[in-house]
């Protein structure tokens, strides 16, 4: 027979590791919620069915395709390959400039609307792609 | 001249790091006292980063072009003042900051622990010498702040608006210094590890160096808070952001760590966990550079950046992780076993259980912030996990990690009964009723809303009432629990009573709504040394027949050519009022938010007061001695 | 027996995690958009470097010829590394090659020409950066072949041994 000490101990083994595994799985479970995925335009045309989870678009805003009014704000996300028409109630950060790169956050009505809930622009305007940087690195 | 200057100190640095391991090595053999030449040598090292740093920032002062860090980040326009600050806000010299506070601390470390054995110092020496070893190769091979442009450009690109800005400005110097710190802990942890060190005295003496990175730490947090609450103009403060969890992180696991020390203070029992925890407290701060300066991450704060130096940190990294790893393996044996136990309801099993809460709190930012990568390595899928699953995992948590919080430290160490169990029932009655009066009138989630208000309330109370009971006892705690319950109620009653108002509006026109109506009246423009500004005249006449005027304010910089726009923000004790322009180019409409956010303020008052509690240990246990 | 494997199977995660990081470095910049082709060629109207005069663009690419429009500046450094390159295109009678100036002054974009030589047969100025924002462009240095008013590829950064053989492929 085992002492009540070792009895004790492996009850408390079993324990830590039922909790560790319920955290991780409670974890993941809602994770799966609560995602937002990322595509581009392209990726949202060759869509085979619109979904109703939040997602991110992102791209260059189209230049010449932003207007306001007062409840809401237009403009057109283009990957230069296709493009998709952004419709926006919401602040609009410094960045947000037309020829600029930018990421919506929101939900698809079609395949050619974007209802975004949120905006988001990079914060760095002197944004190198990393070949160029790497190349000034090596001098 | 100043770059060259720079440079060469750096590469001596590296040599006095050789010279500094050759020595600590030949010491270590000898069974003299610890060399004194050791201690110069560390001298000279430091010296030699503070002369390379301040070639560096006299290159930003003198707008020095031909400095390749420089023109990427500076312009002759820039006041004296961010011309300084830009000098550690990019990435080569934020690196040269983190080399000058890691041989700074190693210094000073060196310097206080006199009483402590000579192999113990010696090791943790070395251990930070690896350390700095690394970050000086990382620095010249990769990031050399003195790159030379030739032929020198006659203006620079000049520093992102947005980080121009005193709360940025030193926010990253005193982050810093909180990471750093905990390389110290870590190096001292491997020492102590490897010597069979671990022991009550050990524990007094690391947690000094503990409490100062978890002050820097905390205080680095909250200006980074500060900053995005006014700059950003999103009128939030904590954002869940990749960046912003990689700071929490740490931060998480040194105030676990803090717990743990103080119960091996007291009992000389979890050893292994304080280990654990200072490894992964450091392991956790590299993580956060290598997360943040690789451009893996998925992040709207992710700046220029390049995978070379990514691929170097990640090496580095993992090299010292599974250094630690060997080390905690082959070193460490459980001590005294027989001290392990202890009764159900005691000090120990309360501070325990909260760092077992804290760990999973770790565990679900660190998910959250690391799965995005794994996911899209995986299966290639771009994904980014939002603040609804972070809400969702931690607040029903916050409501036990309350009550152990309020209730642990009346309890004694190994054993103990509840005393008091009248007043303890009694304020739990009083909290809930507080917060069912506050709670009434809403609709949605009423319960779980009122719930954790009742037990941010509770601990409240509790800590106010220790207050008035202990005076001076246990001061530091009280005051830092206290700050904690302030800030869960702040920011929850901030979060249930905070209205906003986004519109978009031309000037002279008037938006109106039940609770108030906005006129834009007009906008002035004016030229600065560096920036245009527009400042914007709204008038806000509430319901209740006040009225308000606030003035946001949009800057468009010259170099480079960026807008910002600063938040007008009218404080007082109880509530922000907050509003913020953006100017969207070629329109007319001016995209207007307002928000009103009640116990704004104390946010940041209670972070402030959580540190003071980590300040007053740090100098009580001085006043002792 | 039960330690070891424990110590294992960190070892084992810890390795785990790295391979994920090392894999994640490579694909980075994940908003970075699908690099601009097949697309028109932006209208603009600009100064000739060598002159005060304006020139539109459509009368730079008038022709049914390759063109290859290159951004750079004399502040940038790997410019220096593909103007070889450039040079070797520019004997090359199939393309023609058009700079854009970037944010440069002209005397050091001179000086820049004098010592390494022009392989351009026209240059333009972008004095403040606005052409290169209508090209959408990321950086210094950036080249686009074109073809029929259309951007057929679209190079980001340095011209390199490979590009420059897929150029020398294309305009074959």
């Amino acid at each position: 027979m085992y002492g009540r000490k070792v009895k004790l101990r492996f009850f408390f083994v079993i324990l830590t590791l039922l909790t560790l595994f319920l955290t991780v799985f409670l974890i993941l479970k809602s994770l799966e919620k609560n995602v937002v995925y990322f595509q581009s335009p392209s990726e949202i045309k060759a869509l085979s069915e619109i979904k109703k989870n939040k997602i991110r678009v992102g791209g260059m805003v189209k230049i010449n395709s932003i207007s306001m009014k007062t409840k809401e704000i237009n403009f057109i996300i283009t990957d230069f390959e296709n493009e998709i028409n952004v419709i926006y109630s919401g602040v609009v950060p410094n960045l947000f400039t037309e020829g600029k790169g930018v990421v919506a956050e929101g939900y698809l009505k079609d395949k050619n609307f974007f209802l975004a809930t949120k905006i988001l622009a990079k914060h760095d305007e002197n944004y190198m792609p990393p070949e160029v940087k790497a190349a000034l690195q090596e001098k | 001249m100043f770059s060259l200057i720079g440079y060469y100190s750096l590469v001596f640095g590296l040599l006095f790091s050789f010279l500094i391991v050759l020595l600590s090595i030949k010491n270590f053999r000898d069974k003299n006292i610890l060399n004194d030449k050791i201690i110069s040598l560390t001298f000279f090292q430091l010296f030699f980063v503070i002369m390379s740093f301040l070639g560096l920032i006299a290159s930003f002062i003198n707008s020095d072009f031909s400095n390749e860090t420089v023109f990427n980040h500076s312009h002759t326009t820039k006041p004296l003042f961010y011309k300084i600050s830009g000098t550690w806000g990019n990435h080569e010299g934020s690196l040269l900051l983190w080399l000058l506070v890691l041989t700074l601390f190693i210094f000073i470390f060196l310097l206080r622990s006199k009483d402590q054995t000579k192999q113990y110092r010696i090791l943790t020496l070395l251990f930070q010498q690896i350390i700095i070893i690394g970050f000086f190769i990382f620095i010249i091979k990769t990031s050399n702040p003195f790159n030379y442009i030739f032929p020198v450009p006659k203006e620079g690109l000049g520093l992102n608006p947005i980080l121009q800005d005193p709360a940025l400005a030193i926010h990253p110097p005193i982050l810093y210094l909180g990471y750093v710190g905990s390389s110290i802990i870590f190096s001292s942890t491997l020492a102590a590890t490897s010597l069979g060190y671990i022991s009550r005295e050990w524990a007094k003496h690391i947690k000094k160096w503990v409490l100062v990175s978890w002050i820097f730490l905390t205080f680095g947090i909250l200006l980074g808070s500060i900053w995005a609450y006014y700059e950003l103009g999103w009128g939030g403060f904590w954002f869940w952001d990749p960046v912003e969890n990689v700071s929490l992180m740490p931060w998480l696991a040194l105030t676990t760590l803090f717990h743990c020390i103080l119960v091996l203070e007291k009992r000389l029992i979890l050893t292994s966990w304080v280990i654990i925890l200072s490894i992964s407290t450091f392991a956790l701060s590299m993580c956060g550079t290598f997360l943040v300066r690789s451009g893996i991450l998925n992040s709207v704060h992710t700046f220029a950046n390049d995978p070379e130096r990514g691929l170097f940190i990640l090496i580095f990294l993992f090299c010292l992780i599974f250094l630690a790893l060997f080390i905690f393996f082959f070193f460490h044996r459980v001590q005294n076993k027989d001290t392990n136990s202890f009764f159900w309801l005691s000090k120990e099993t309360s501070i325990l259980i909260n760092n077992w809460f804290m760990m999973y709190f770790l565990s679900v930012v660190l998910i959250g912030t690391v799965y995005p990568i794994f996911l899209e390595v995986l299966s290639s899928e771009k994904i980014s996990v939002g603040p609804p699953f972070y809400n969702k995992l931690i607040i029903p948590f916050l409501i036990p990690f309350l009550f152990a919080m309020a209730i642990g430290p009346k309890l004694k160490w190994i054993k103990s009964n509840l005393e008091n169990k009248l007043f303890l029932i009694i304020f739990f009655i009083i909290s809930l009723f507080l917060s069912i009066s506050i709670t009434r009138n809403l609709n949605s989630s009423f319960l779980i809303n009122t719930v954790l208000i009742a037990s941010a309330f509770y601990l409240f109370l509790i800590t106010l009432r220790d207050f008035v009971i202990n005076k001076f006892k246990n001061l530091s705690q009280t005051i830092a629990h206290f700050g904690f319950s302030l800030l869960i109620l702040s920011i929850l009653l901030n979060n249930i009573f905070s209205t906003e108002i986004i519109t978009n509006l031309k000037i002279g026109e008037t938006f109106r709504s039940e609770k108030f109506n906005i006129n834009f009246e007009k906008i002035e423009q004016q030229n600065k040394q560096n920036f245009r500004s527009i400042t914007g005249k709204f008038n806000i006449k509430n319901s209740n027949g006040t009225s308000e005027v606030l003035n946001p304010e949009l800057r468009i910089y010259n170099q480079p050519n960026i807008v910002t726009s600063e938040a007008d923000i009218k404080m007082n004790m109880f509530t922000d009022k907050f509003m913020t322009m953006n100017l969207v180019q070629n329109q007319e409409h001016f995209n207007i938010r307002y928000q009103v956010k009640p116990f704004m303020i104390w946010i940041w008052i209670s972070v402030m007061l959580i540190s003071f509690g980590g300040i007053i240990t740090f100098f009580k246990k001085k006043y002792e001695k | 027996m039960k330690n070891k494997f424990f110590s294992a199977s960190i070892i084992i995660i810890f390795i785990f995690i790295f391979f994920i990081f090392y894999k994640g470095l490579e694909n980075s910049n994940i908003y970075t958009p699908k690099t601009n082709v097949k697309k028109n060629v932006p209208f603009f109207e600009a100064k000739l470097f060598d002159s005060s005069n304006k020139i539109k663009s459509e009368d730079i690419f008038n022709k049914n010829n390759f063109y290859l429009f290159n951004v750079w500046a004399s502040w940038c450094i790997p410019c220096k590394d593909e103007h070889p390159f450039l040079m070797k295109l520019s004997e090359n009678k199939n393309i023609e090659l058009i700079g854009l100036n970037y944010k440069d002054s002209i005397l050091n974009a001179k000086n820049f020409l004098k010592k390494y030589n022009n392989p351009y047969k026209t240059i333009i100025q972008d004095i403040d950066g606005t052409i290169g924002i209508e090209w959408g462009a990321y950086g210094v240095p950036e080249t686009f072949i074109i073809n029929n008013d259309k951007i057929i590829k679209r190079i980001i950064g340095p011209i390199n041994e490979t590009s420059f053989l897929e150029i020398k492929e294309i305009i074959k």
